[in-house]
């Protein structure tokens, strides 16, 4: 799991998010990691907000440095909000990587309660995404989406759009490559602002 | 805190998924040296553990940090890495200049390669059946007919067909073209297809 998005940019940004830690034994000189501290050192049983990335990595030392706990947005109250009607809730707010960050605090939620409340929350939107996807009005029904259900959606709508297109003249006329014409948009508006 | 710029770097890749954008060396200068300042920090207190043990997390720490910053730094490579590939295909194997430009010199040097060994393996192609080669940036979508009607977007200059006629392509002409000849230049976006 650790390693298997390695390269990817979407994960390195999830796990860029912070979570609540709780620091098992005494760090010195890291006194910064947590801004309420006026000391040089962290003393041991420090609360602090700190990036996964560096949670996990502390995590899985031996012995493990950090003691992880659920962010806000995954306890109790706010799954009951998700188990009840997912489909009121703007994942855009809520947290855009709502579901890959979900993965990451899964394992540290003992009660195991969080990855039902993933797979619950995706079951109950699925019908939102597919009407977000063929929605003429894309631009409301994408609001709520979170950054992945979004990506879902735009392709969901790409792929409709270009077998309706094939459907109805059954030829398809030779374009111009992606990066060029992306490319030369920017361009011209570079040029536009000088 | 530690890794921040190379999250800007990175959330400035992100922001434009579609075009390559200039390579950042002076903030991987700056990435660089923060790492360079975290292994000589670490590199004093791992000394130092010996007298008090306590030091030894706070190394932990840092070299958490350390192998963040690395594997951020080659994400970002290697999502350019996919793009300059994807530069061959979609420009061609020569790039126009202010292409070339936003690459590095590294970068420029990978390109030129990937472009001749795409180049040598595309000759391979077909030869044991007698044909030399097949070029496989072209067709990418199936051909419809064999001449098309095409309208010139750009000033561009002389092309020479296969037959020897030397036509002219002007801004705004319109021409009536063997497909094989043009869809090269549509895919760079020079001739436009009309239907």
């Amino acid at each position: 799991m650790e390693f298997s998005n390695y390269l990817s940019i979407t994960d390195i940004l999830v796990t860029n998010e912070r979570i609540p830690c709780k620091f098992l034994h005494d760090l010195p000189k890291m006194g910064f990691l947590d801004p309420s501290a006026a000391d040089d050192d962290l003393k041991a049983g420090t609360n602090a907000e700190i990036p996964i990335w560096l949670a996990e990595s502390l995590y899985t030392r031996r012995p493990p440095l950090v003691n992880v706990e659920l962010p806000k947005t995954y306890k109790d109250s706010y799954r009951e909000i998700l188990n009840a009607d997912a489909c009121t809730v703007d994942l855009h707010k809520l947290g855009q990587h709502f579901y890959e960050l979900g993965c990451y605090v899964a394992k540290h939620d003992i009660k195991g309660e969080v990855g039902s409340t993933l797979i619950n929350t995706l079951r109950q939107r699925f019908r939102m995404l597919l009407s977000a996807s063929v929605a003429t009005d894309s631009i409301s029904a994408m609001q709520p989406l979170s950054a992945s259900e979004r990506l879902q959606a735009a392709a969901a709508a790409r792929t409709e759009r270009n077998l309706a297109s094939w459907l109805q003249r059954g030829d398809c006329p030779l374009t111009t490559a992606n990066m060029v014409a992306n490319h030369r948009k920017r361009k011209r508006a570079e040029m536009e602002m000088f | 805190m530690f890794a921040e710029k190379v999250i800007e770097l990175l959330k400035e890749t992100e922001r434009n998924p579609e075009t390559i954008d200039q390579f950042n060396d002076e903030k991987i200068r700056q990435i660089l040296e923060e790492m360079q300042l975290l292994f000589k920090m670490n590199m004093n207190d791992a000394n130092a553990t010996m007298d008090n043990k306590a030091l030894w997390t706070t190394v932990q720490v840092r070299h958490s940090a350390l192998e963040r910053n690395k594997r951020c730094l080659l994400a970002y490579l290697y999502n350019r890495m996919n793009k300059i590939k994807t530069l061959r295909w979609e420009f061609g194997s020569v790039l126009p200049l202010d292409v070339r430009e936003l690459l590095a010199d590294e970068e420029y040097d990978w390109f030129t390669k990937y472009s001749s060994n795409l180049a040598t393996y595309m000759r391979s192609l077909g030869q044991d059946t007698g044909y030399n080669g097949i070029d496989l940036t072209e067709n990418l979508k199936p051909p419809k007919s064999l001449y098309i009607e095409v309208l010139c977007v750009l000033d561009y200059g002389k092309l020479e067909l296969e037959d020897g006629d030397v036509i002219m392509l002007k801004k705004n002409s319109r021409h009536f073209l063997p497909t094989t000849e043009c869809q090269t230049l549509i895919r760079q976006g020079i001739l436009k297809q009309i239907t």
